[in-house]
């Protein structure tokens, strides 16, 4: 009981103190929340088609150094890529950015969209559909679950300009988006007509990978090893390579990975050091409490109960900032999720109460005695 | 202490800044050293470069509106290119030009190319003959020229002939006629008090659409996001400072109470104690810069290449000033304390 009206009485009394730390510490970790939520919702953003495609190799012009948007792929090399042994079906993939006009709230409204071309019943079919079903015919798409209010829902028509094809949804899928735009699987010949419309000088129109499907008794990374030995000029990546070779998204997460590291750093240091300068200030105060009796354990008890209320404070403040600011990036398809924000108010609770011991120790070495000299006060 | 948490911050500012400057200029320096007032694309492209497509007729139109002085068409190709003696594909941007943007001469003899500097960086020299695309176009490199590279990848300009052979060779699904060319440069006043966009939009019947360069390069895929989004992190980085140095500052005027009680009972102003903890905080924040700045640039030197981290001397100064700002602003925290310190209590209260 003591350890607690002690925390409590000496947090009631000093609120700014403690109201600007536990501040501090709602902001950096509001930072870290949003950061890793962007983080999650940038990756995905950028590569949610290529991760939920059927094919489970992915074969790239090895000069495309695994970009859709430089990779295409020859005939010759396409044939033979079939033959290589391990693949049960090869079929082509085509990616391209168009401009399309989509109908919003009754008004035709232009947006870039990213047309994922595909042999129907073949590799690269969108695998996490929601709702609705797969293309089964030309000038249909399968749209993302996130585009929906954009003019991307089942039965939306969409125009692909300029005065091309119209397409029609029928059905959606989670997380396909791609460069943080919308995606439209569609078949193959719609996907041609589509870069013909915007392109009339085009001299041909190539995939820009082909999708394997492996055969029973091989491994998606046996596959690609063997086509990369065998076919000239083509890289093969599983579709687990692909994602995390895709341009853009390992620079993403070096980057932010460094950007967390510090704020993970920084929130501890603040709280650490806090709490130390806290403790040398009332360091009179107490040697006297230990010299009437106060256990140790109490004072320390009380630090610890100031540690836990500051970062549980702090951590309120930053979920409350959090979910505001994510409104701010639905944009990238994230939402309010409780369990990481919980698990990195653990963590920063963690690392405070590590970082805290300093204080802690600065408690245990008071010496009751000194109270008696006045010598309690020389810190 | 205080100092080390808010050096860890300084490196937290500038390597945010770093990123955001790096994303920037790596894509939009082939757009910034372009000469002319506007950039026209097609009405329909969505300002996107490589959706754009702009053909004689229109190029025409353009050439005979009123208030336009010089047209030139310009348009880009990204691939990846063989460099001799490197067993690693170099990202290049093939770029084709009539007007010379900032740096870049004259439009060169076919098949030959001015070559951005950060490609150095990936092993071309000059005179090498790079190796372009699946059909290994040649470009012999004959020059260098800093800060022109396009979605982060190192520009090679070459003249326009040049351009739509490597695109039509590489990129069959993009192929273009010899008369037409993504985009147009153009210089000009504009007339009857109408901007050049207006006019050149008019003129062509609205078949394009045209930006003034700064508008373009906001057009950029991801350029603006970018910006709002680091902008927004790095502010907010700002904040804690600000919210660290009060607290730190507060914490350590509570400890001083009773000194700066005897100093004013000896005749010292609140205004000449406050300004000896905002010079407090104007030293702790210059270290703490200092400390940060060296962090940040070892990060920058140990972090692989491909991470987009450009530390310039302008993030370096508007970090400073941000931290000399906050660190102000937070010690004024204590301004209240300092003020309120009554000589007789805090003697009474230190002895």
């Amino acid at each position: 009981m003591m350890p607690m009206f002690l925390a409590l009485t000496e947090m009631r009394r000093a609120k700014v103190r403690f109201g600007l730390l536990a501040g501090a510490v709602g902001l950096l970790v509001f930072l870290i929340l949003f950061q890793q939520a962007l983080l999650s919702g940038l990756v995905n953003q950028f590569i949610g088609a290529i991760k939920n495609q059927s094919g489970q190799v992915l074969v790239f012009n090895e000069q495309a150094r695994r970009n859709l948007d430089g990779s295409i792929i020859l005939a010759p090399q396409q044939a033979a890529i079939a033959e290589v042994e391990g693949v049960e079906a090869s079929a082509p993939l085509g990616q391209a950015t168009f401009t399309v006009t989509a109908v919003v709230n009754d008004n035709d409204k232009e947006i870039d969209a990213v047309l994922f071309g595909y042999v129907i019943g073949q590799p690269g079919a969108p695998t996490s559909l929601i709702e609705g079903r797969l293309v089964e015919a030309a000038d249909e798409a399968v749209a993302s679950e996130k585009d929906r209010d954009a003019g991307f829902d089942i039965g939306d028509v969409v125009t692909v300009e300029p005065d091309g094809a119209r397409i029609t949804i029928v059905g959606v899928a989670r997380d396909i988006n791609y460069s943080v735009q919308p995606v439209l699987f569609v078949d193959f010949d719609t996907f041609e007509a589509a870069k013909r419309t915007r392109n009339p000088d085009a001299e041909a129109i190539l995939p820009s990978v082909i999708a394997i499907k492996v055969a029973t008794g091989s491994s998606a990374a046996e596959v690609a090893q063997r086509i990369n030995e065998q076919v000239d000029g083509v890289e093969a990546l599983t579709r687990q390579e692909a994602v995390d070779g895709s341009p853009g998204v390992s620079s993403v997460r070096t980057s932010f990975t460094v950007i967390l590291g510090l704020f993970y750093l920084v929130v501890p240091l603040v709280t650490g050091l806090f709490f130390l300068i806290v403790t040398f200030q009332k360091a009179s105060a107490l040697t006297l409490l230990r010299a009437i009796g106060a256990p140790a354990r109490s004072l320390v008890w009380s630090l610890l109960v100031q540690v836990v209320i500051v970062m549980t404070v702090g951590s309120l403040i930053a979920f409350g900032l959090y979910s505001v600011a994510i409104q701010g990036v639905s944009n990238l398809g994230v939402r309010v999720e409780v369990m990481p924000a919980v698990v990195t108010s653990l963590v920063v609770l963690a690392l405070a109460l590590l970082t805290s011991m300093v204080a802690v120790r600065r408690v245990l070495r008071l010496d009751p005695l000194l109270a008696t000299t006045g010598a309690g006060v020389a810190l | 202490m205080a100092t080390v948490v808010l050096s860890f911050l300084a490196t937290l500012l500038l390597f945010l800044g770093g990123l955001l400057d790096g994303l920037y200029l790596g894509s939009t320096g082939a757009i910034r050293a372009q000469r002319g007032d506007v950039i026209v694309f097609s009405n329909g492209a969505r300002d996107s470069f490589l959706r754009s497509r702009i053909t004689a007729e229109v190029r025409a139109a353009v050439q005979s509106a009123e208030g336009v002085d010089d047209v030139g068409g310009l348009g880009f190709v990204l691939l990846g290119a063989q460099v001799p003696t490197k067993t690693e594909l170099a990202d290049v941007t093939v770029a084709g030009y009539e007007l010379p943007p900032k740096g870049v001469p004259q439009p060169p003899k076919d098949n030959q190319g001015t070559a951005d500097s950060s490609l150095k960086d990936q092993g071309v020299g000059f005179g090498d003959t790079i190796l372009v695309g699946p059909a290994e176009s040649p470009i012999t490199i004959i020059g260098f020229v800093d800060d022109t590279n396009f979605l982060q990848q190192g520009a090679v300009w070459v003249n326009l002939p040049t351009w739509r052979a490597v695109q039509n060779a590489n990129r069959p699904d993009s192929a273009v006629a010899d008369d037409v060319v993504q985009t147009l440069v153009v210089k000009g006043t504009g007339s009857g008090g109408r901007t050049l966009s207006e006019v050149v939009d008019t003129a062509t019947a609205d078949a394009t659409s045209t930006l003034t360069i700064d508008d373009a390069v906001l057009a950029l895929p991801g350029v603006k996001q970018q910006g709002q989004t680091f902008d927004q992190i790095i502010y907010s980085t700002f904040v804690v400072v600000l919210a660290v140095v009060g607290l730190f500052f507060s914490l350590l005027t509570i400890e001083r109470i009773g000194l700066y009680g005897v100093l004013k009972a000896v005749g010292a102003s609140t205004s000449r104690l406050f300004a000896g903890v905002v010079m407090q905080a104007v030293i702790v924040a210059t270290i703490a810069f200092l400390a940060g700045s060296l962090l940040a640039i070892g990060a920058a030197m140990a972090l692989p290449a491909k991470v987009p981290l450009q530390l310039i001397p302008s993030r370096f100064i508007f970090t400073f000033a941000g931290l000399l700002l906050a660190a102000v602003l937070g010690s004024a925290i204590s301004l209240r304390r300092v003020t309120r310190v009554d000589p007789a209590s805090a003697i009474g209260n230190a002895s």
